[in-house]
């Protein structure tokens, strides 16, 4: 019997290059980030990192870092500290954790997130980015700069876009204020173009696991979609994403999969528990069991809506799934399952990400009801492994996948 | 030549072993408190009951362990008590399509396929309220023995309200309740009816469909399922022996193994 089920990419070392680079660049920004005019802004996963790229500012997410405070095992010291503020617990890991780290950045990992110049939050991700960037803004004491896109009940209508355009106009004015520099129209249309091409390069490699038996995992989409968050818009992640792309397709071609005898495909909804990355989609992968596609990482991996950059920007940003109606959430799941061949699917009902788990008993009715395959709801948490039972949900996923026998 | 499987269920609170034939005769069924180690317990009741039966270890073709200490129990396959809770009823009601199922820790409905395979189940996550832990901690607290309860509650008027979001708090309730003068009966129907609501929520998530079949050892206690039947508003069919339902469709799966 194999010990080891799933197969590594060969891009990792790549990934661990390009990321360090990233971490160690950012890290360091207070002895480059004067001399060069180039102010550090932590900004919200879906926020218009375009325009900032534009005004050379340096982006950090606090999302991110989050997550890699998870990956080393500091989540729950960080939470304390902030719940031992006041914080509750009943509020997003990734706040309470950075709002930890900031609050003691000796507990946590890379010395915690370096300083930043002012915060950039869009809630097209969720309403608590604003209490939380408020927060850091109080204590940081610098400018909070907050992009409201409205909750899209079905299309974008012409006035929630205008709303959104204004605003990003305002935005970019107080960039200038902030920056000293005024928008550069060109660098923003490269900025546009670059962060197409790497959607683009992203999606095509996710596509590539629609063939049998597929050339990734879950493990592969979380730890490989870092750059697609954190570098939009630079060519480093473009050429990461060429390299990672070209190592997919060639496995297609050789028949290799990421799990060995693959015989159970599955969609992935939710964010990834990340202290128990790799631990918990062994239980999948030690049956058979491969997760061919997700909503999260393909998140990303959605193309440029039309018009100028600042147009475009207005609707991509505020068209995000999780700023969407539950029936587009199922028809994204449904399409998923569809498109990649899927024998089930797997929930995470994430107790921090309340949009993207709330509705999430709904959504998998209506999918389970349309596409006629099963569908598991487990219960944990992305970040706070308080909240992951394992004995319960082991026994959930094996009676989960003891119906595909 | 005859053939015998064994069918072990190790739960949090008890443990049970079935017996079974080839011909899908149950020679024999027992149950035990799990205590420290369910594993050891289950050893000693399967030599004990295969013992009953003028047989040995030896004599068995396979065997299956399901329940939270199947991984410790050597044996041909380990199952989850969902999957063999399935099996088991569908054995004994051919017409379910919806199961309840409520131990000692655990509650869970199970929705059945026209196949009688599992097409979704749904389970208390991190909480005992509405387990039969519920319901021992009130028996306790009350000096009541679960076999008095669906009598008592039979007699209850006026049943009071009880949370039934904490099990530890619920207790404290019912003291209260008890020095407010409420009477016994009545304090237990209301414990009956929280565990009732406590499930018939959980059964909105899978949905649910005749024939109810309501298992598990809380099953045991008519009190909870006049309760629940009533909340559901469907008759329940509910096994002459519900506790060990989930070990007998081990023992039918052990059956399978050798088939296969």
């Amino acid at each position: 019997m194999a010990k080891r089920n799933y197969r590594p990419l060969v891009s990792v070392k790549a990934l661990q290059k390009t990321m360090g680079r990233y971490y160690a660049i950012t890290n360091y920004h207070r002895y480059w980030g004067k001399p060069l005019r180039r102010p550090l802004a932590w900004v919200t996963s879906g926020a218009p990192v375009e325009l900032l790229r534009a005004f050379k500012i340096h982006s950090a997410y606090p999302e991110q870092y989050a997550a890699i405070y998870s990956a080393r095992k500091t989540t729950v010291a960080l939470c304390e500290i902030a719940e031992a503020a006041g914080y509750s617990q009943d509020l997003c890991s990734y706040a309470r954790s950075n709002i930890g780290g900031v609050l003691r950045p000796d507990l946590a990992p890379l010395g915690g997130m370096p300083k930043p110049d002012l915060l950039v939050a869009c809630n097209n991700i969720c309403g608590t980015v604003l209490k939380w960037y408020e927060v850091l803004a109080r204590h940081f004491n610098v400018p909070l700069l907050v992009l409201d896109t409205p909750f899209l009940t079905a299309e974008l209508t012409p006035q929630a876009k205008d709303y959104v355009l204004e605003q990003l106009y305002a935005m970019s004015a107080d960039l200038e204020k902030i920056t000293g520099r005024s928008l550069d129209e060109k660098n923003l249309v490269k900025q546009m173009r670059r962060s197409a091409e790497i959607t683009s390069l992203w999606k095509e490699t996710r596509q590539y696991c629609q063939a049998s038996p597929s050339p990734l995992n879950a493990p592969d989409f979380f730890i490989h979609m870092a750059p697609i968050v954190v570098l939009r818009g630079s060519q480093e992640g473009i050429d990461y994403y060429r390299k990672l792309k070209a190592e997919v397709k060639e496995r297609v071609e050789l028949g290799q999969g990421a799990v060995e005898n693959e015989r159970i495909r599955l969609v992935w909804d939710n964010i990834a528990i990340w202290p128990q990355l790799f631990t918990f989609y062994k239980m999948f992968a030690d049956k058979g069991a491969c997760f061919v596609s997700d909503t999260y990482s393909g998140g990303w991996a959605i193309e440029q809506a039309p018009g100028t950059p600042m147009e475009s920007l207005a609707a991509t940003y505020t068209e995000v799934f999780l700023n969407r109606s539950p029936e587009f959430r199922a028809n994204q799941l449904i399409n998923l399952i569809r498109e990649y061949k899927a024998d089930g699917f797997v929930m995470h009902s994430n107790r921090s990400c309340k949009p993207y788990s709330l509705v999430q008993e709904v959504i998998r009715r209506k999918v389970m009801s349309e596409t006629g395959v099963p569908g598991l709801m487990i219960e944990a948490d992305m970040a706070d492994s308080r909240a992951y039972a394992e004995e319960p949900v082991r026994n959930r996923v094996q009676a989960f996948l003891e119906t595909f026998e | 030549m005859q053939k015998y499987f064994v069918g072990v269920d190790i739960g949090s609170l008890t443990v049970k072993v079935v017996l079974l034939n080839e011909d899908l005769e149950t020679l024999g069924m027992v149950m035990n408190r799990a205590g420290f180690s369910g594993r050891d317990v289950a050893t000693r009741l399967t030599e004990q009951l295969l013992a009953d039966s003028g047989l040995t270890t030896q004599d068995v073709s396979a065997t299956v362990a399901t329940g939270y200490g199947r991984v410790t129990f050597p044996s041909d396959r380990e199952v989850s008590e969902i999957t063999c809770q399935a099996k088991g009823i569908i054995h004994l009601f051919p017409s379910a399509r919806t199961v309840i199922d409520i131990g000692g820790q655990d509650s869970k409905v199970i929705k059945l396929s026209q196949n009688g395979k599992v097409a979704d189940f749904a389970m208390n996550d991190k909480c005992a309220a509405g387990t039969g832990r519920f319901l021992e901690v009130m028996a306790t607290a009350l000096e009541v023995e679960w076999q008095e309860i669906g009598e008592l509650v039979s007699t209850s008027e006026n049943p009071t309200k009880i949370s039934s979001f904490c099990t530890v708090f619920a207790e404290s309730e019912i003291i209260s309740q008890v020095s407010a003068g409420a009477l016994k009966a009545d304090i237990l129907a209301g414990v009956c009816e929280s565990v009732a609501s406590r499930v018939a929520s959980m059964t909105r998530r899978t949905g649910l469909e005749p024939d109810i079949v309501f298992t598990g050892g809380v099953a045991h206690n008519q009190g909870v399922v006049n309760a629940l039947a009533k909340q559901l508003g469907f008759p329940l069919l509910v096994s002459r022996e519900p506790v060990i339902t989930a070990a007998l469709g081990a023992a039918l799966l052990a059956r399978e193994i050798l088939k296969a």
